[in-house]
């Protein structure tokens, strides 16, 4: 699939977030196209500014499901990336989150800086540190939970039971900043009676360095999940980020076609689910409806992996009505990092998704670390305070909590 | 250096709604038609009339050319800028400004994408009617610069039906109001006159347009056949019957094999020569009846397989797949050329004859779907951009098409526009006094020839050529 098969029908325009955000052509996927196109043909279309344009690009992909013939421009943008040099300032910042990500040490550290930057003496310090980077994380911060339980969730679930029918994945993100939906999706899981095991070695996905244009790193860190998964021997690796998700379903690409890797990548992304495709597949109990009305932003790579109806049966059946927002599938302008590399972009997009949040909505559920860190921060910019972003299995949770399902009631009696 | 034209421009909009980088202005270069292409000197995206106007008047004092542009899907070259003019993207005017409920209006900026105002009106039950297949993308202006169409124009009528009202900006920055909200217009028809005049006349920068009720009742139907004529004459029988459906389209085998490939494929068996897809609404009585003409219609004829949508979600798929047909051609063909003849609809059978004859000729594949209803054909003429003889021989196998539309009393576009592409047909079409007035109301408009120059209009010492 290349480039040139476009057949420069426009059909992508809309659906794509950077060029509704900007009205420019070079900012559609159309465009993205084109510069692609040009700048493989002539050295005099390699300028900063092309650069800047295809680097706006979210790979969020609603332009693959919106072109009548499957151009991949997010995949192509995401190999353009990988070919030119890690020259700009956001490429550099990227580098660095990249490999906090890479490791438990790097991920306990960001965890640390992260917590600092949770009180404002903290804060303050963190914003003398650099330009760019400090503005863009102080946005960010301000979407973090209200607090964060020291640890990765790792060290409190790891156990390598064996014979396990289920392998939990459980990010980086994840397991530093929203250590309690790891903790959350076990228990559902258990509650669906799968039996889970979490072994230690498992590692980040590895979504961010390919997104930054280093596949190699990626391609280690597939290769160390993909014996971690192979040592449990479980039916099934289940994440619960959106965005971990696909990457981890992409495996078998970063692999030469043939080779072994490329065969045990394959054997490897068949077993991978997202905890919400697996308990649509064995559904937890029909709770009773509450008065609570939700609304369910659509993370794009949710999206991607067609489970956005699988997402509002599940808070359906855990007794939560649900109030549509328009164009719930819309890029949050997260995207992995984006919002620390592009924060102006990431801004617009955060507020654009604030504003369609329903009037009368007091929380909003979304199934990727990036949207919940990005939407809960926008909420606090654009004028809605009292708004909570929560992952829809931490929502399912409480409410199975609550009715008694997972321990609860009989907790608090 | 900078003319001193642009700084002017860069003034009255804002030096980042003006774009110069040669990177840019390439992505700006073509349209839906990928058989031209020009790179503008400079692209501006205006926010409001007024700033519209001031660009207007600095432009005509300089005499340079401009060419508006929404979402730039036109198929005939409409928004392909010529050499040295520049672009006018509408992309920032994009606001649905009032919903007047009770005269059923909506006042528009031209940047608004068509199904957007079907979106803002359908929690009151009501639709924008004219829906071409590129409305989640086209914008309201590009609509009416083209008099667009769709497969619901059929029973409710296309763009000029729906405008009511609209502000326009003259070639020398003049604004004028054009038409009537509330009654037919006193004098003659200025505003019939600039829908459809592609851009060549002025510059739409609000419009005000009608909504329609969304009908209580409709019904969808797919009809399959072995035969592609077959499903020609259940065409002609259904309207001789005298039904109108909402919609009549129809797809032949290779359009089926592509949009199979696609994004919403329906499930079509793969060896169908031909589908019908037929919507029928109105009062529920009404529509009943006239489906079980329709179904007694098609079962006289040679049909493998008729079905009715049971739910919406099936209706949505089977017209997404349609709708998508153009664009699915990527998926069979590096490009495609896609022709918009009319004829008048009791000759289908021989029309589908003659293009395959022109195929076979040629040497080139050609794919067709198209408003079966109303005899607006749409074949689509699959071609390698590489290969130089192939583009030459698709133009001239167009060409051929059109010169029959022509013969058989038909029309050379229905609703796609003359724009670069069908220039040289318009002296086949029209004779020399018809040209001539057209364009005397051209050079009354636009004396200095700067709006869309080199489109929709066969300059004067060339058209007199082609009228030879
Ligand atoms: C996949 C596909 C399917 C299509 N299906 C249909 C269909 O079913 N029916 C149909 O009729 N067409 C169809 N078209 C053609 C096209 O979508 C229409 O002509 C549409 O109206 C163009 O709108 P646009 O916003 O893209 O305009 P553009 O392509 O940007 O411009 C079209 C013309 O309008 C002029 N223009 C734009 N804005 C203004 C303005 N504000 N004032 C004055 N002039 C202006 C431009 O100069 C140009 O001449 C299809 C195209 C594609 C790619
Ligand atoms: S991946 Fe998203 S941001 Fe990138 S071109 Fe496609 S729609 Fe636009
Ligand atoms: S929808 Fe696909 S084919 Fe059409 S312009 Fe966009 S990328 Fe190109």
């Amino acid at each position: 699939m290349n480039v040139d098969q476009c057949v420069h029908c426009g059909l992508c325009l809309t659906a794509c977030p950077t060029y509704e955000a900007t009205g420019l052509e070079m900012e559609s996927p159309r465009g993205r196209l084109v510069l692609l196109n040009n700048w493989a043909a002539n050295a005099n279309f390699q300028s900063r500014d092309a650069a800047q344009w295809l680097d706006d690009c979210l790979d969020c992909r609603a332009c693959e499901s919106a072109c009548p013939s499957n151009i991949p421009t997010g995949h192509l943008v995401e190999e353009w990336r990988s070919t030119v040099p890690l020259g700009t300032a956001n490429r550099r910042l990227l580098l660095g989150l990249s490999q906090a990500v890479g490791s438990p040490r790097g991920l306990k550290r960001l965890q640390r800086l992260i917590r600092i930057g949770q009180n404002p003496l903290g804060r303050w310090a963190l914003s003398k540190l650099g330009s760019l980077l400090s503005i863009a994380t102080g946005d960010v911060l301000d979407g973090l939970p209200p607090s964060i339980l020291p640890g990765l969730s790792r060290e409190s679930l790891t156990t390598n039971m064996p014979n396990a029918d289920t392998m939990m994945f459980v990010g980086c993100i994840m397991d530093a900043v929203y250590n309690q939906s790891n903790e959350h999706t076990a228990a559902l899981l258990r509650l669906a009676g799968h039996t889970v095991t979490v072994p230690s070695n498992q590692v980040c996905c590895g979504a961010l360095h390919r997104h930054g244009g280093d596949p190699a790193t990626t391609r280690r860190l597939a290769k160390a999940n993909i014996k971690a998964y192979e040592a449990t021997g479980a039916q099934q690796v289940v994440v619960n980020a959106a965005g971990c998700g696909t990457t981890l379903k992409e495996y078998p690409t970063l692999f030469e076609s043939g080779s072994e890797w490329h065969f045990r990548a394959i054997s490897f992304s068949r077993a991978v689910r997202d905890v919400i495709q697996t308990l649509a597949e064995r559904p937890l109990a029909q709770l009773t409806q509450q008065s609570t009305t939700i609304t369910v932003h659509d993370a794009c790579h949710h999206t991607a992996q067609n489970l956005n109806q699988s997402t509002r049966a599940l808070l359906e059946r855990a007794g939560f009505s649900i109030r549509e927002m328009p164009n719930s599938t819309r890029c949050c302008g997260s995207a992995g990092v984006y919002n620390l590399t592009h924060p102006s972009m990431g801004r617009t997009l955060a507020q654009q998704k604030v504003s369609d949040i329903p009037p009368e909505t007091q929380i909003v559920a979304a199934a990727n670390p990036g949207c919940i860190l990005q939407i809960q921060a926008g909420t606090r910019h654009y004028g809605r305070n009292t708004v909570t972003v929560r992952h829809p299995i931490d929502l399912a949770y409480d409410a199975y909590r609550a009715a008694g399902y997972l321990g609860g009631v009989a907790d608090a009696t | 250096m900078q003319p001193k034209w642009m700084t002017s421009i860069e003034e009255i909009v804002g030096q980042r709604h003006v774009l110069t980088q040669p990177e840019a202005l390439a992505t700006y270069a073509q349209d839906g038609y990928t058989l031209s292409r020009e790179v503008p000197l400079a692209v501006i995206l205006p926010g409001s009339t007024s700033e519209v106007q001031a660009v207007m008047k600095v432009l005509s004092r300089h005499g340079v050319p401009v060419v508006a542009r929404g979402a730039g899907t036109s198929l005939s070259g409409g928004a392909i800028p010529v050499a040295g003019s520049v672009v006018l993207h509408f992309s920032r005017m994009r606001q649905i400004h009032h919903i007047d409920w009770e005269n059923r209006l909506v006042e528009v900026d031209p940047g608004v994408v068509n199904q957007d105002i079907s979106r803002a009106v359908a929690s009151e039950g009501f639709f924008y009617a004219p829906d071409p297949s590129s409305q989640r993308v086209c914008t309201i202006g590009g609509n009416f610069a083209e008099n667009s169409g769709g497969p619901h124009c059929l029973k409710y009528g296309v763009t000029v039906n729906h405008i009511v009202m609209a502000d326009i900006v003259l070639a020398n920055g003049n604004l004028r109001r054009l038409g009537n909200s509330t009654a037919d217009p006193d004098g003659p028809d200025w505003l019939g006159l600039l829908i459809g005049s592609e851009g060549t006349l002025g510059i739409a920068t609000r419009l005000w347009l009608r909504i329609t009720q969304r009908p209580i009742d409709s019904t969808t139907v797919l009809a399959l056949f072995d035969h592609i004529d077959e499903a020609s004459y259940a065409v002609s029988e259904i309207i001789a019957a005298g039904i109108i459906p909402a919609a009549m389209e129809m797809m032949d085998g290779l359009t089926i094999s592509a949009v199979e490939r696609g994004a919403y494929p329906v499930g079509y068996p793969t060896d169908l020569a031909a589908v019908l897809l037929i919507e029928l609404d109105g009062e529920p009585g009404l529509t009943e009846h006239e489906t079980q003409e329709t179904l007694h219609r098609l079962a006289l004829r040679q049909v493998r397989q008729v079905v009715k949508a049971q739910n919406a979600t099936e209706t949505n798929l089977w017209w997404a797949n349609r709708k998508t047909a153009f664009g699915a051609m990527g998926l069979i063909s590096p490009r495609y050329y896609v022709q918009d003849g009319v004829i008048p609809r009791h000759v289908l059978p021989d029309a589908l004859k003659t293009i395959r004859t022109i195929s076979q000729d040629y040497g080139i594949r050609i794919a067709n779907v198209f408003h079966a209803g109303d005899g607006n054909l749409h074949p689509l003429l699959l071609y390698d951009n590489h290969d130089k003889s192939e583009v030459e021989r698709v133009k001239q196998a167009g060409s051929d098409i059109l010169d029959y539309c022509i013969s058989r009393g038909g029309s050379i576009t229905g609703e796609h526009g003359i724009g670069l592409e069908k220039i040289s047909e318009m002296a086949s079409q029209f004779n020399r006094q018809e040209l001539a007035a057209q364009r005397a109301i051209k050079d009354a408009f636009d004396p200095t020839q700067l709006l869309n120059p080199g489109k929709l209009l066969p300059m004067p010492g060339r058209c007199i050529d082609y009228a030879n």
